[in-house]
């Protein structure tokens, strides 16, 4: 059971590396235009079946927590989900009045802010609880 | 809220790791709730109230900024 458990935690992490070793390769290739159109429209769904399968073992990984380790996550989760919205509502709004900064908070950014913010919440929920 | 699990663990002599064994919970997730940082559910209360032959009455008590 423990060692199921395990198991399941360490796939929801290598399908999250794969993922991110997806994504980067991915944004690289389609940024410098490497392939045409039809071939990059293809090799930009990769990093999407590969979040896919990282949602699914994670999924699969929280159902498997005990109900502390599902409280972390859980609220990793709502503190990263919604510091994200916030953001972008700002960036929206500010957007509305004319100022964008997209060098630094294009929708790629946005994704690394969003990884950034579940981290600050899943940091700020392992001291709650002192874990 | 307050508990007896430390107490009741000392009488069993069983560590953190022993204890969270028996009611499927991981060792640091014990710890919470031995410390009182994570409030368990029902179902995990009435695990350890069992595997302590006791009742969760006897295990848990609300504090007096609990009870209202």
């Amino acid at each position: 059971m423990e060692r199921s458990k395990k198991i399941l935690n360490q796939q929801s992490i290598i399908s999250a590396l794969i993922y991110g070793a997806t994504y980067l390769p991915v944004v690289w290739l389609l940024k410098h235009r490497v392939f045409g159109q039809p071939v990059s429209v293809i090799i930009a769904i990769v990093p999407i079946i590969t979040f896919s399968i990282f949602i699914f073992k994670y999924i699969k990984a929280f159902s498997a927590m005990d109900e502390v380790k599902q409280r972390v996550q859980f609220e990793a989760v709502v503190i990263g989900f919604a510091l994200t919205a916030m953001l972008a509502m700002i960036l929206f709004l500010l957007g509305l009045c004319g100022i964008s900064i997209p060098g630094w908070f294009g929708y790629a950014y946005l994704l690394c802010y969003c990884w950034l913010f579940y981290f600050i919440g899943w940091l700020i929920s392992i001291r709650k609880y002192g874990l | 809220m307050k508990n007896t699990i430390k107490v009741e663990r000392a009488k069993k002599n069983w560590t953190q790791a022993d204890l969270a064994k028996h009611i499927g919970v991981s060792r640091q997730g014990l710890n919470s709730i031995e410390t009182g940082k994570f409030i368990p559910s029902t179902l995990l209360a009435l695990r350890m109230a069992k595997v302590f032959n006791t009742t969760v009455e006897a295990l848990f008590q609300l504090d007096d900024i609990d009870a209202f």
